[in-house]
């Protein structure tokens, strides 16, 4: 398999770790076992007592006790245990941001080293300098116009003007104001208007 | 079948809808005609995938049509029309689900036990994968009480050792997944890894 060359080597760390945490499982399942004791004896005792037999009943609540008691210290071994993973993987995380760091640290200098001061100013100057250049270009091709080129850009720009003038007048066309009386009609229709946009509301 | 239509699909106590047909007596019973006979296995495999995938049940066994008051009761009998499911057709029903790829015999060498693939296990492979990334348990060693137990119940909850295998070898083969093992037992690191 290609594949499996990827996959990072299983270290002695990592069956260990395994170790651990099948540990951990067995308690769990430990525990589980109990709890159903627990529950079975209670019912026996439950039993017991109701067919009369309080001896039987305080053997099967003693028997109770005890398995409650290894509950708790199981609850106990099972914190250590948890514990002890935690830290481990926890610890194997500070190893892998260390090296992170290591790494980036490394990088780092590899990039400064090729950014060095002199090379920088090398840069610096070279770039200024061929804007200098760009720039004597720049003013030579400007000056470089012929009187009867810029007698052209100017005609070109008299066209423009002339063109943006005949514009306007046509939107100042404006109509004359009313030299006739209005007043007697104006209240008719304001009353017709207001009706019509009456009707389209109560619709 | 012209009576099929006017029968009615009913709500289980688990809320599954039982389809109509589940009402219709003979379909408890093996068909003598071959096209009819392969129609009922269809919806009789499709009824027992879709009720195990609703009640996250893994195993059938042909047991389970000889026994009452199992998980399987609300699809195998019908006691509103006083029909079961007689275990030879079961047995039937599960090598034809078996040949279709839908379910394994589980442990092999022997046809009384099926575990079913309402999910494939390419799909579980993926569901296993998914839950490794959104748990943040990628690069982590797992143990298999960790997928099939996890203190907060997943999609993978009560998933079957021999399914959880075989998903992780189809991760295995694409370099998602390493099995370690130890005297005591075994484990499995999940990694991100490109498809």
């Amino acid at each position: 398999m290609g594949g499996n060359q990827s996959l990072p080597k299983i270290t002695p760390q990592d069956r260990a770790i395994l170790d651990l945490k099948l540990q951990r499982d067995k308690l769990r399942q430990y525990q589980k076992k109990i709890q159903v004791v627990l529950d079975r004896e209670h019912a026996i005792a439950k039993a017991h007592l109701a067919a009369g037999q309080k001896d039987r009943a305080i053997i099967a609540l003693r028997r109770r006790k005890y398995q409650q008691s290894l509950l708790l210290k199981t609850d106990g071994q099972l914190e250590h245990l948890e514990q002890l993973v935690s830290t481990i993987e926890f610890s194997l995380v500070e190893v892998s941001v260390l090296h992170g760091l290591k790494q980036g640290n490394e990088v780092l200098r590899e990039i400064h080293k090729e950014m060095n001061l002199e090379a920088v100013e090398k840069l610096l100057e070279e770039t200024s300098e061929a804007r200098e250049y760009q720039k004597e270009i720049g003013e030579m091709l400007s000056n470089n116009l012929t009187l009867d080129e810029e007698d052209a850009v100017q005609a070109e720009l008299r066209e423009l003007q002339a063109q943006q003038e005949s514009q306007i007048p046509q939107a100042i066309d404006m109509p004359d104001a009313p030299t006739t009386e209005l007043i007697a009609k104006e209240p008719a229709a304001e009353a017709e208007s207001a009706e019509r946009t009456k009707v389209p509301v109560a619709a | 079948m012209t009576n099929v239509m006017s029968l009615s699909t009913h709500t289980t106590a688990s809320g599954f809808l039982l389809p109509s047909i589940h009402s219709a007596p003979p379909f408890f019973t093996q068909q003598p005609n071959p096209g009819t006979q392969a129609i009922a296995i269809e919806q009789w495999t499709r009824l027992i995938l879709t009720y195990a995938r609703h009640r996250r049940l893994f195993v059938l066994r042909v047991e389970d049509a000889e026994t009452t008051g199992n998980d399987w009761d609300e699809i195998l009998r019908n006691e509103r029309i006083n029909r079961k499911l007689l275990p030879p057709y079961l047995s039937h029903i599960l090598s034809a689900m078996v040949a279709k790829d839908l379910a394994v015999y589980e442990p092999p060498r022997q046809t009384r036990s099926v575990l079913l693939y309402w999910r494939s296990p390419d799909e579980w492979a993926e569901t296993l994968h998914s839950w490794a990334t959104a748990t943040g348990q990628l690069n982590t060693i797992l143990t298999f009480y960790d997928i099939t137990d996890p203190p907060i119940e997943s999609e993978l909850t009560g998933i079957p050792i021999p399914l959880l295998r075989k998903a992780i070898s189809i991760l295995g083969k694409t370099g998602r997944a390493q099995m370690i093992g130890v005297a005591d037992g075994e484990g499995v690191r999940l990694f991100a890894g490109g498809r």
